[in-house]
């Protein structure tokens, strides 16, 4: 039909929406049916049998499903809360040297530069309880004799995963925050000097409420990507050892591909996604208000 | 009591000395201004005395206590900044009664102090306000505000009106003078304008590269200067200053111009010594339009040609070329006058300064 | 002068804590990489040894002999996966920026309905876990016949990066002042060469952020290439790495050596990158 030109926007847009559209959006769609069928790789026709919610009740009443869940959950919190304030620490650090501030931020970053699945490995070789690093000092050192098990006690093991994901992600709050630390005037500062405040009582009035904005951005774009954790766990300990450290997403993945329950796994999946949605909107919804809370003031 | 006490105090930064043993003693309730030109050590000696900077060398007294290494907070001192630093996130009244809360004071107190202060500058409309909905004047009384709520010995002023147009920094110059009656404690003010320095302190301290050229009130420092930089630093429009030779009786310009050798210095030069004449504007002026035209009794009137004019309605400013160079002359009553025209210039030697050209001291005894 | 003194003591006391609290952070965040390094060059033996051996008696190639020298006794396909991960990454990341830009440039310069309707849309894709979309993933790809191919792992690439440099270089060239386009354009340009010749050189450096951010999520990335691979056509070093651990448990040298060989690239990136990162990051997501 000539004379019909679309808008430059959709037009620059298309690409965009196209790609997404058919990589995220349709298999997700898939995924959804998926969930309410008993679709089983090894046999194909059952994605034409539709079973309703029964996927999602079988799931919602087992107990493994709720252990993995928590899991999960616990260890997204501690992770994010420690990675927050462990960030915040480097960044006042960092931020206080005097010289050789560009290797400092350089080496803050290395972390974040790794794959997931390289730092997991750094860990389940630093952690082993033979030949790792960690036993290895705790035995020279005479703090300990016997070989701790790191990656087997379940207990351990939450942590020894807990700490290879904080090394890993912890620099994305210290940059943001150190962004915001260097951006902030240092007037108000020495003004709460000359009114009495202590180096706490300056950092809690008058630093804080400016970093703020900062370390909501760092925890919102932390947020996108929390199944990080898939990576290192899936290295480390495969969600074992017999599901000790089973997490969402390791049983996702092992439904769908060892025990080929695809469509219960979908469902899980979805389960999953609930979960990143809520994380991710709850940290946006803080972020917003942060933004908003820069550009008026500061 | 609330003295402050310089002694030979020194600022290095690594290597680079900025501030050359300085020795200072400001009395009780006095208003001290410490001027000079950017980057003579005022605001660094200031800072020192606030606490926000480590002292390299000396020890600073606040009453009868040496407070060398003591945090800002232990000083009990009140600062205003040059840009206000004022907490943004925080409403007017909170910013004023910030250093109560954290000296723990009832928020009963607080409230007082704060309604005290807000009086004292007419802020009591803009008390639920933040910073960035005030103008700037404004600004700067809320962070006087916040300075005098505390009743601290000292107040340092760090170039405070700098960031305000002309016309407002007048306005605010008679509100710091009208706080200082008011509130009589002990005042330290920074300022690289001289005017400001002139018109609200007891005494001015003019620093030169790290030094201290001069301490004098403001009467001393504009009749009596001590060096020439001083001279030409105090006084708008600036003093004439210009090089000469000690010739017999005479002061040898160059171009061959010479003026008679002024009767106060009759003994205090020698022959071939090199000198620095200085002259204010009030005291050179077209013959009869003198601002002491009746009660001057050494003067010499040459005539000289006009190469400007600054007519600014009760008085206009001639340049007039003399031995060479341009000197300016205060004319009241003004006639008009044009480039190229012939003046009779008057010379006012009784009011003249002299310096030694190589130790730039007065020669004045 | 009491006062004076115990002041002047507490000074020197935090500089000194200051100063050991930085050191220590340091090393935290070096000693795991310095130690895989350290123990890739290290006999098996030394690592082994009980008690722990500190101090390495001798230091050798041969882990990154016997990985560089192929499938089979001790060999694993290193140059294969590297291969696969640098074409991926660097192909991805490429399309990624295109469709970025073009993206990033509609929500910077027009105003339309939904704009943040869509955003959020755009947002929310990406907060899809990978191995959650691996499976619709899988099936789909595998019925298309796109397993184990480099098209089917950047296809997916590009959309897990398309969010975040649509972000990004949306922030970029809000900073860039719209004028100088119009500019450009009553100097004699079409609008195409406005956008090349004045708007696109003032953002390029922001672009070369995204760009990074893009290359190194691709670089890293496991979940989605862990399913969507099958043979060395197609794996990614991610992959290998597990692999490797997974198959060799005991060779302990040799995955450290792997282990090495996707770390440097890590780090030469992170000395090339690191003014620009924080600076894009910043400026673009902050002010944006």
């Amino acid at each position: 039909m000539r004379g019909w030109k679309p808008a430059p926007h959709v037009l620059l847009l298309l690409p965009a929406f196209i790609v997404l559209a058919a990589v995220v959006v349709v298999p997700l769609l898939l995924s959804l049916y998926s969930s309410f069928t008993p679709f089983r790789l090894t046999r194909p026709d059952t994605i034409y049998t539709f079973i309703g919610f029964r996927n999602y009740v079988r799931l919602l009443t087992d107990m493994d499903f709720w252990v993995a869940f928590g899991r999960t959950v616990l260890l997204l919190t501690f992770a994010l809360n420690l990675e927050m304030l462990l960030g915040l620490g480097l960044a006042l650090l960092v931020e206080k040297a005097t010289r050789g501030q560009r290797i400092l931020r350089t080496i803050m970053m290395f972390p974040m530069m790794f794959s997931p699945v390289l730092v997991g490995f750094q860990f389940k070789f630093m952690f082993n309880d033979n030949i790792g690093v960690v036993n290895n000092a705790l035995q020279s050192l005479g703090l300990t004799d016997i070989a701790i098990p790191w990656l087997i006690d379940g207990q351990l093991a939450f942590i020894s995963i807990l700490i290879a994901e904080i090394w890993s992600s912890t620099a994305v709050f210290a940059i943001f925050i150190l962004a915001g630390l260097m951006a902030m005037p240092r007037e108000p500062l020495e003004a709460a000097k000359v009114d009495g405040c202590t180096s706490w009582q300056s950092f809690r009035y008058v630093t804080w409420p400016f970093i703020m904005p900062f370390a909501y951005i760092a925890m919102t774009i932390r947020s996108l990507d929390i199944a990080r954790a898939y990576d290192i766990v899936k290295i480390m300990t495969d969600g074992g050892p017999a599901g000790r450290t089973e997490i969402l997403w390791t049983m996702i993945a092992r439904t769908a591909y060892s025990d080929a329950r695809m469509g219960l796994a979908n469902a899980m999946a979805y389960i999953a996604i609930l979960l990143s949605i809520l994380f991710t909107a709850l940290f946006f919804r803080q972020l917003a208000k942060a933004r908003q809370q820069i550009g008026a003031e500061w | 009591m609330a003295t402050v006490s310089l002694k030979n105090l020194v600022k290095k930064y690594g290597q680079l000395e900025v501030v050359h043993s300085i020795n200072l003693e400001v009395k009780d309730r006095e208003f001290i201004a410490l001027v000079g030109p950017s980057g003579c050590g005022k605001s660094t000696s200031l800072r020192m005395i606030a606490g926000l900077e480590d002292i390299s060398g000396g020890e600073i007294h606040i009453g009868d206590r040496v407070v060398n290494d003591l945090p800002p907070r232990q000083r009990n001192i009140s600062m205003v900044f040059q840009s206000y630093a004022l907490y943004p996130h925080m409403t007017v009244a909170e910013n004023m009664g910030f250093s109560l809360k954290i000296a723990g004071k009832s928020q009963a107190e607080i409230d007082a102090a704060v309604a005290e202060a807000a009086r004292t500058l007419s802020l009591e409309a803009l008390l639920e306000r933040r910073p960035s909905q005030l103008s700037g004047g404004q600004r700067q009384r809320v962070a006087m505000g916040r300075a005098i709520v505390r009743n601290p010995d000292v107040f340092l002023f760090d170039e405070p009106l700098s960031n305000l147009d002309a016309k407002l920094r007048m306005q605010m110059r008679t509100e710091i003078k009208k706080l200082h009656s008011k509130v009589q404690s002990t005042v330290i003010y920074v300022t690289h304008d001289q005017v400001e320095a002139m018109t609200l302190s007891d005494r001015i301290v003019i620093m030169r590269d790290g030094h201290i050229e001069q301490v004098g009130t403001p009467e001393e420092v504009f009749q009596r200067p001590r060096t020439r930089f001083v001279a030409g630093f105090i006084g708008s429009p600036t003093m004439n200053l210009r090089e000469a030779v000690i010739d017999d009786g005479k002061l040898a310009f160059a171009n061959g111009a010479s003026l008679p050798l002024p009767m106060q210095f009759r003994n205090a030069v020698s022959v071939g010594q090199k000198v620095v004449f200085g002259l204010r504007p009030d005291d050179l002026y077209p013959a009869g339009h003198g601002l002491h035209s009746g009660e001057a009794h050494d003067v010499h009137t040459t005539q000289v040609p006009v190469s400007i004019t600054e007519p600014l309605g009760n008085e206009t400013l001639v340049f007039a070329e003399f031995a060479g160079e341009d000197w300016i002359a205060r004319m009241l009553n003004p006639k008009a006058l044009h480039a190229g025209d012939k003046i009779d210039l008057s010379f006012d030697l009784s009011q003249a300064h002299l310096f030694d050209a190589a130790t730039e001291q007065t020669l004045r005894s | 002068m009491d006062e004076n003194t115990a002041h002047r003591l507490k000074g020197r006391f935090l500089k000194v804590g200051h100063l050991i609290g930085l050191f220590l952070a340091m090393t935290i965040i070096c000693l795991p990489g310095v130690w895989i390094v350290l123990s890739s060059l290290r006999p098996t033996v030394e690592i082994m040894a009980k008690p722990p051996v500190w101090i390495p008696r001798e230091l050798s190639f041969d882990a990154y002999v016997a990985m560089f020298s192929g499938v089979g006794q001790g060999g694993i396909p290193v140059l294969e996966y590297f291969r696969n991960s640098l074409i991926i990454s660097v192909t991805s990341t490429v399309i990624a920026l295109a469709v970025g830009m073009a993206g990033g440039y509609a929500f910077a310069r027009y105003r339309f309905r939904g704009k943040s309707a869509i955003f959020l849309g755009f947002m929310l894709t990406r907060t899809v876990p990978g191995i959650a979309l691996s499976l619709p993933l899988f099936f789909v790809y595998a019925k298309i016949g796109i397993i184990d191919t480099h098209f089917g792992l950047i296809l997916a690439y590009v959309a897990l990066n398309v969010p975040f440099t649509v972000w990004l270089i949306d922030g970029f060239f809000r900073q860039v002042p719209r004028d100088l386009a119009e500019a450009a354009q009553i100097d004699g340009c079409t609008r195409w060469q406005a956008f090349w010749q004045v708007e696109f050189p003032l953002a390029r450096s922001g672009i070369a952020s995204a760009g990074i951010f893009a290359f190194l999520i691709s670089w890293n990335e496991f979940a989605l290439a862990s399913q969507l691979t099958r043979s060395t056509n197609s794996k990614t070093l991610p992959v290998g790495l597990l692999d490797y651990t997974a198959e060799f448990t005991i060779d302990w040298r040799g995955m450290c050596a792997l282990a090495v060989v996707m770390i440097i690239p890590a780090l030469t990136l992170t000395f090339i990158v690191q003014k620009h990162l924080v600076s894009g990051l910043t400026s673009g997501a902050v002010k944006g």
